[in-house]
């Protein structure tokens, strides 16, 4: 079976900590017992969560929904988005099956990056690793005023933001995220056919914004 | 012992006991033997209570996660007391599974059962531990995640009968064809079904007694258009009345002498008269389905991408010394023919098959007539008999035979035959005993068998 994994890139520097990273662990619990009741989710969607402070890690390696379990997240520390990207682009080599003749390789991953403020580490060089890796879409979301957009803006052209992180603001990314996993399940087993843009996804709800 | 306690007491009063004065602690600690030794129980106690509250604080903040369970599948977790540092627990109990349907074994500490209902349950645990009085009951919540059976999230929503291309979302046939039988159906997938959106799949058949030959055709209407259902029906039917109204005639005699010409003594002569005569009526059969489609998209004012759909046709005819069986395929559904003996299997097609999606062709596309690639569309194959000709759709050959090189393989040819006749987990099974009239029901019920992330539109013809 092919699968369609999903990243998830969390940022959980010590500026996330309190209400963001409380609503971040409820929305990602939120959105697995959703994904849970989607027929197509719960069968094709794989998902990893790669959380990036001081350093990248892999809390979660890619995972089916229904053994799916989401840990604690702790805020502290820096912003090594580029560690991150670093990390994910290894991840996929290693976790994404490629077609060959014998199977049929897993769909193309979907990556989300969410991040509060400006990397603190050398983002380019990780950048350069996560470019040569091919993704159905990359979403990167910045919470609140602290993000430097162009910056996420060169790392993928879907940039969206939320003008506070607050709890209402994140869960609402996760409910527009979750929708968005359902959708590409669903297109996927419907027409074969993967999702390449923002404007095949659906419309985000207005508290999200998306970065022109 | 009781001797340091008392020298330790007086220290935390800053007494110090020089070593003159060690003689009267000596006389203290006999004179008040009694006092000292009950000071140091009351002492010994309040530690012991206090590392109580302390553990049951550490055991509330513990990030303790039970593996997730599924509706209807049987679990079972023995809880890794030790593991979790908890051996100080005398008791041990859980609320909460009964309302699930399971249970908790509090001598093992393993929770088993079939879980009745999904959902993210608090299941309370409650326990005792070491030196804490008998009606003492602590407890904790486990978080516990129950899915929902997967199947059990399906919809089946009918598709709307007013629509103006509405087609039954499940159909099965099965008739004499010639000197053979055929058995096809075809069903919606389960993604359309959940949705409520039509079958894009179709096929048809038709036997003609005045030549002999027999036409059988099947499509699969592309997701991505919005009209594909009407697209496959078109190509479908279109290539039948093709064949009953231009396939007869002086050139079917003409073919039919070559034919046994070729038998007896094949030359380079009949081979090239054969391929010309394949080349000319199949190309005619499959330019005149994209015709049609064209048509219907012209009368309907719509482009025909809408009506996007592949098609796979095959002609056969019966001769004293075997069957000719020429085909013509454009998009990803194989047509598979297998001989007698079932060692051999001849694919009568390639795949268009593309490494990302979208590079399936489809016969409403204009270039594939124009294309280099179009004169290989085509295969002819004189056997002497033949077991089983099959035509299906990738909604088949996607599960059951996973990619295209295993087509080319006897022996998945063989499993899936095996399949059929029953060798699966539903235990369902077709019967190919020529006088099994019930065989389209069974080729139908059998195409609802289950495979996880393969729940597209089926359509299996057998020809057998």
């Amino acid at each position: 079976m092919r699968r369609l994994p999903v990243y998830l890139l969390l940022d959980t520097s010590g500026s996330m900590s309190g209400e963001p990273i409380e609503a971040v662990k409820n929305g990602v619990q939120i959105m697995i017992s959703t994904l849970r009741q989607n027929p197509q989710a719960i069968e094709t969607a794989y998902l990893s969560v790669i959380t990036f402070d001081s350093t990248a890690q892999q809390i979660i390696p890619l995972t089916d929904l229904a053994t799916f379990q989401m840990v604690d997240l702790r805020a502290s520390g820096t912003t090594a988005l580029g560690a991150a990207l670093s990390l994910v682009a290894e991840r996929i080599d290693n976790e994404v099956m490629s077609t060959t003749l014998e199977r049929k390789g897993d769909w193309k991953p979907l990556v989300f990056i969410m991040t509060d403020g400006i990397p603190t580490d050398d983002w380019r060089q990780g950048l350069n690793a996560f470019s040569s890796k091919k993704t159905a879409f990359t979403v990167a979301c910045a919470a609140g005023s602290g993000v430097d957009t162009s910056i996420l803006k060169q790392i993928t052209e879907n940039v969206v933001s939320l003008d506070t992180a607050d709890s209402s603001s994140i869960s609402k990314f996760f409910t527009w995220v979750t929708a968005s996993i359902g959708v590409t399940s669903t297109k996927i087993e419907d027409s074969g056919k993967e999702i390449g843009s923002l404007s095949e996804l659906p419309p985000p709800p207005s508290e999200i914004n998306i970065v022109v | 012992m009781l001797h340091s306690y008392l020298k330790a007491l007086l220290s935390s009063h800053n007494i110090e006991v020089t070593e003159s004065k060690e003689s009267i602690l000596n006389i203290f600690v006999e004179d008040f033997k009694e006092e000292i030794e009950k000071a140091i129980q009351i002492n010994k106690n309040l530690v012991d209570k206090y590392q109580i509250r302390n553990k049951i604080k550490d055991i509330t903040g513990q990030w303790v996660s039970l593996p997730n369970a599924t509706v209807g599948k049987a679990y079972q977790h023995k809880v890794d007391i030790i593991g979790l540092g908890w051996d100080t627990m005398v008791f041990t109990s859980m609320e909460g599974l009964d309302e699930l349907g399971m249970a908790y074994d509090n001598e093992n500490e393993i929770i088993s059962g079939t879980p009745s209902f999904s959902g993210d349950h608090k299941i309370k645990f409650l326990y005792r531990l070491q030196g804490e009085d008998d009606q003492v009951i602590n407890e904790k919540v486990f978080n516990f995640i129950v899915n929902p059976n997967p199947r059990s999230l399906w919809k089946n929503i009918g598709s709307n009968t007013d629509d103006i291309y509405w087609k039954a979302d499940e159909i099965f046939d099965n008739q004499k064809l010639g000197d053979r039988q055929i058995v096809v159906a075809s069903k919606r997938g389960r993604s359309h079904a959940n949705a409520g959106t039509f079958r894009d799949d179709d096929f048809a058949f038709k036997h003609f007694a005045n030549t002999g030959w027999s036409i059988i055709s099947v499509a699969d209407g592309a997701g991505s258009a919005s009209q594909a259902r009407q697209g496959s029906k078109i190509a479908c039917r279109s290539v039948i009345d093709y064949t009953e109204e231009y396939f007869k005639g002086e050139k079917l005699v003409e073919f039919d002498q070559v034919l046994a010409q070729h038998h007896h003594n094949s030359t380079d002569e009949t081979n090239k008269y054969i391929s010309t005569f394949v080349y000319e009526s199949l190309s005619k059969m499959a330019y005149y389905a994209h015709k049609k489609i064209e048509e219907e998209a012209v009368r309907c004012e719509r482009s025909i991408k809408d009506y996007h759909t592949t098609l796979i046709f095959t002609l056969l005819k019966r001769y004293e010394f075997g069957y000719a069986v020429l085909t013509f395929g454009v998009g990803d559904c194989p047509i598979g023919l297998l001989n007698k003996e079932l060692t051999e299997i001849k694919l009568m097609n390639w795949l268009d098959v593309g490494e990302f999606g979208g590079g399936t062709r489809f016969v409403t596309m204009p270039e594939i007539f124009s294309s280099d690639k179009f004169v290989s569309r085509f295969r002819f194959k004189l056997v002497d008999d033949f077991s089983y000709l099959m035509l299906m759709t990738d909604g088949i050959y996607d599960p059951k035979f996973i990619v295209e090189a295993n087509l080319e393989r006897i022996e998945k040819w063989k499993e899936f035959i095996a399949d059929l006749k029953g060798s699966n987990e539903e235990n369902t099974v077709v019967d190919f005993n020529p006088e099994n009239e019930n065989i389209g029901q069974q080729l139908s019920t059998w195409l609802d068998f289950w495979s996880s992330g393969n729940h597209d539109d089926r359509t299996l013809a057998i020809i057998y």
